[in-house]
């Protein structure tokens, strides 16, 4: 199939990873040296880089608070997903009275987008008490239709006479749910945590709204607070997006495969 | 023997509900009841601080015949959807690219799809700085390329602030559409080309007739999601904008935002929202109804 030359593709290619890396090149760049923010012409390489924004920003906001809230409540969310969603998954595998109901109305959720649903969210949460804490800012969160797809795909596929055989060896449902079904659906639940963390770890409109206290902010918050009263002139800024880019960067660089499958499969066969 | 049997298919049962439960009410209490409560309030005049009172039409009344502002966010929440095939044709174009046989595609597809599952407040301070008349990295190519001669200021200018939060949400979704579309490249068999290469059609043929016909549920597919995400971008516009300057990048989320809880006006707000999940729900089906229906085809799994 060798025909064309391949050298235009790679210039193509070239060209858009240049655009699309430029951006984060120069804010690591103007991260350890702060330059270019004041400076015209900016300079291509950091002229003698430092760490001195990052520990600028550590000093000037309460990072590790910040830190903390987004970990917990990151946590948490995953841990509510795989579970609810593991659950509600293999339910949708048994047949039952009701089923295509429940399918139904499921998809038809999938529909509703959180942000138009705000507005009752925020009052649902100030009814049950949950403003401002954690359990309220990862309640609405808590389960994820595609994953719970993603779920039911994976036990769908685990053959049926390993079930049957399971049950000959007078294994009990929750036995087999967790010595057989669980171990088989692996890769789906590394999909949802993958998923389900990213989502929690950028969610910035929820925990606008939901939270009141400085305490309680996330680290969206925090940066989008940040820069409202720094207004661009300092290197801190930057460095701040590094520390909030970097986990999930690393994270996706780490399980590339199951993000992406999770994200196709959960968006185009479920 | 029945009984034995009835009893094990109640436990069974049992257990599919207990199992169901906790995730249906979670999606109970946060979008069924919602978007319910969404529709009562639109009828109501109501605050936190004084009893409802059912006011029919009002609220629709007012944001349709006396509030501009309405109209100019919906205006430019169309624009951002209206946007979204521009992406999705570059993502085609880069999926075709990255699908052949070259060296380093994987390393290639990594690097495109690395903005899409980035925060996307440090996104837009990110592109609010390229953005930037003084400072900024686009400025300081377009005058080093001779293009302009005096910087723009894209972010304060009517003209160019919606056109600059749109190029940064294609830069954030464009990795995302390549994904999608390449599995949908990888799922058309290998044998329809041979049998075209074999009848003699040129590549520009085989792309008209054979890929671009099996890739229109991945294309649509596309185009939901994409719009569903652009639209609802409410941390983009919030971060590089804030909706201004005026109102020139005012969308419908961000419009809700501020009317709900800079203003306290919780029913007109509502109002607002049963609109733009309208509008939503429309442009969803038209997509889905002209890909012959697979479009967010989630219930063939």
């Amino acid at each position: 199939m060798k025909r064309y030359p391949h050298w235009p593709i790679h210039l193509a290619l070239i060209a858009v990873s240049f655009v699309m890396l430029v951006p984060f090149y120069w804010v690591l760049k103007t991260s350890v040296s702060g330059e270019n923010i004041f400076s015209y012409p900016p300079n291509i390489i950091p002229r003698d880089p430092n760490p001195f924004y990052y520990v600028d920003v550590w000093y000037a906001i309460p990072f590790a608070r910040f830190f903390l809230n987004s970990i917990v409540v990151s946590a948490m969310t995953v841990v509510a997903n795989v579970v609810l969603n593991a659950m509600a998954g293999y339910s949708l595998t048994h047949q039952f009275f009701g089923k295509n109901l429940v399918m139904m109305l499921f998809l038809s959720c999938m529909m509703i987008p959180f942000q138009a649903t705000i507005i009752p969210a925020y009052l649902i949460t100030g009814k049950l008490g949950l403003l401002d804490s954690y359990l309220g800012l990862a309640l609405p969160m808590f389960s994820t239709i595609i994953c719970i797809f993603v779920f039911k795909a994976s036990f769908d596929a685990v053959p049926r006479s390993l079930i049957d055989a399971a049950k000959i060896d007078g294994l009990s449902e929750w036995k087999i749910i967790w010595k057989v079904m669980m171990p088989l659906a692996k890769s789906a639940m590394a999909t949802n945590v993958i998923l389900s963390f990213i989502w929690s770890w950028n969610n910035f409109m929820w925990p606008l709204i939901a939270t009141r206290s400085s305490d309680m902010q996330t680290l969206p918050l925090g940066l989008a607070r940040f820069m409202s009263y720094q207004e661009d002139s300092t290197g801190a800024l930057y460095a701040f997006c590094i520390m909030v880019l970097a986990p999930s960067i690393l994270l996706f660089l780490l399980a590339q495969k199951e993000f992406v499958q999770g994200l196709t499969s959960g968006a185009t066969k479920g | 023997m029945t009984s034995w049997y009835q009893r094990k298919r109640t436990r069974e049962l049992a257990l599919v509900a207990c199992f169901l439960a906790p995730a249906l009410a979670i999606f109970f209490l946060y979008r069924l009841l919602p978007l319910g409560w969404n529709v009562l309030l639109s009828f109501e005049a109501w605050s936190p601080l004084k009893p409802a009172v059912f006011i029919g039409w009002d609220n629709y009344e007012e944001m349709f015949f006396d509030d501009a502002v309405f109209w100019q966010a919906l205006w430019n929440t169309l624009l951002i959807i209206a946007s979204a095939p521009i992406g999705i044709m570059i993502a085609l174009g880069l999926a075709l690219l990255v699908n052949s046989d070259i060296k380093g595609r994987d390393t290639y597809r990594t690097m495109i799809f690395l903005s899409y599952p980035l925060m996307t407040v440090a996104v837009a301070i990110i592109w609010r700085w390229m953005f930037d008349e003084r400072v900024g990295l686009i400025n300081y190519v377009a005058r080093m390329l001779d293009l302009v001669d005096k910087p723009i200021p894209f972010l304060n200018s009517f003209t160019w602030a919606l056109p600059s939060v749109i190029a940064a949400n294609i830069w954030q979704m464009l990795g995302f559409y390549m994904i999608i579309i390449l599995t949908g490249l990888q799922n058309i068999p290998g044998n329809l080309y041979e049998a075209a290469e074999i009848d003699g059609a040129k590549p520009v043929h085989r792309f008209f007739r054979i890929t671009l016909p099996l890739l229109k549920p991945s294309i649509f597919l596309c185009f939901v999601i994409g719009m569903l995400n652009s639209v609802t971008s409410f941390d983009l516009v919030y971060v590089m904008t804030g909706g201004g300057p005026g109102r020139a990048t005012e969308i419908l989320v961000t419009y809700i935002y501020k009317l709900g809880f800079s203003q306290t006006r919780f029913d007109y707000a509502a109002a607002v929202t049963v609109v733009f999940f309208l509008l939503l729900l429309t442009v969803t089906w038209t997509a889905n109804r002209l890909s012959g229906g697979d479009a967010g085809a989630v219930e063939r799994g």
